[in-house]
């Protein structure tokens, strides 16, 4: 199960696990994304190299207008898939505290 | 325990359920179903993408004991070593990185031991993580 939507706060929440079944659902909303953009992974319990390959995809598309994702509140198993990928170094990432 | 999954993505879930099912009655913490969960996913997704065509399942069998060993068997598939060092560029600038790769890159990164073997159509990876766990 994955969802994703716009918060109360502008964020983007992303809960759930986002698997290989689940990019598609993850690409249509992101793919939509402009400007800069703030993901709340707070309720996001998993993430595969499917998942990963959308947040790069969408990330190089923002960057083309001089925008980017912001990613907050990461568990620290995701947190360590980001560390592995290298991609602490192409996006702004905060820890879940 | 083992158990055949049809090879498309939407056996993920029931893949999900059926390892983690076993790994929470065993106790094990996050820190170890989390990287069993995404290697499992990751084997399963490439032997499902590099063989279009064929149509049997894919059996995947769980064991814990002091280490989580994982076996996917692909029966039909084309040779794949999954165990073959690859070149993933992790430290390019955003600009020049390039989606794709990393599925093994965190695959050899996260577990504790990874194999695989290939003879006459039949494909078996093994791979394992220890459990952190002497009463299992």
């Amino acid at each position: 199960m994955f969802e994703i939507e716009y918060g109360d706060g502008g964020a983007v929440m992303c809960r759930g696990r986002l698997d290989a079944a689940q990019c598609e659902k993850a690409e249509a909303f992101m793919g939509e994304l402009e400007g800069e953009n703030t993901l709340d992974f707070t309720d996001l319990e998993y993430i595969s190299s499917a998942g990963l390959g959308i947040l790069l995809k969408t990330q190089k598309r923002l960057a083309g207008s001089s925008a980017g994702l912001k990613i907050i509140n990461v568990n620290n198993h995701i947190y360590d898939v980001f560390r592995y990928s290298g991609f602490h170094a192409i996006f702004d990432i905060e820890a879940k505290e | 325990m083992q158990r055949e999954f049809p090879r498309h993505l939407n056996s993920l879930a029931g893949l999900y359920e059926f390892t983690e099912e076993i790994m929470k009655a065993h106790d094990l913490p996050d820190g170890i179903r989390f990287p069993v969960h995404l290697a499992t996913e990751e084997l399963f997704v490439n032997m499902v993408h590099y063989n279009p065509t064929v149509t049997t399942d894919i059996e995947v069998g769980i064991d814990v004991a002091e280490q989580v060993t994982v076996s996917l068997v692909d029966n039909g598939g084309v040779e794949f070593d999954v165990t073959a060092k690859r070149e993933v560029d992790v430290d390019s600038p955003l600009e020049e990185r390039k989606p794709g790769g990393l599925g093994l890159h965190l695959i050899q990164n996260l577990v504790d031991s990874l194999e695989y073997q290939y003879q006459d159509g039949r494909g078996e990876v093994i791979f394992t993580k220890k459990s952190g766990n002497k009463d299992v």
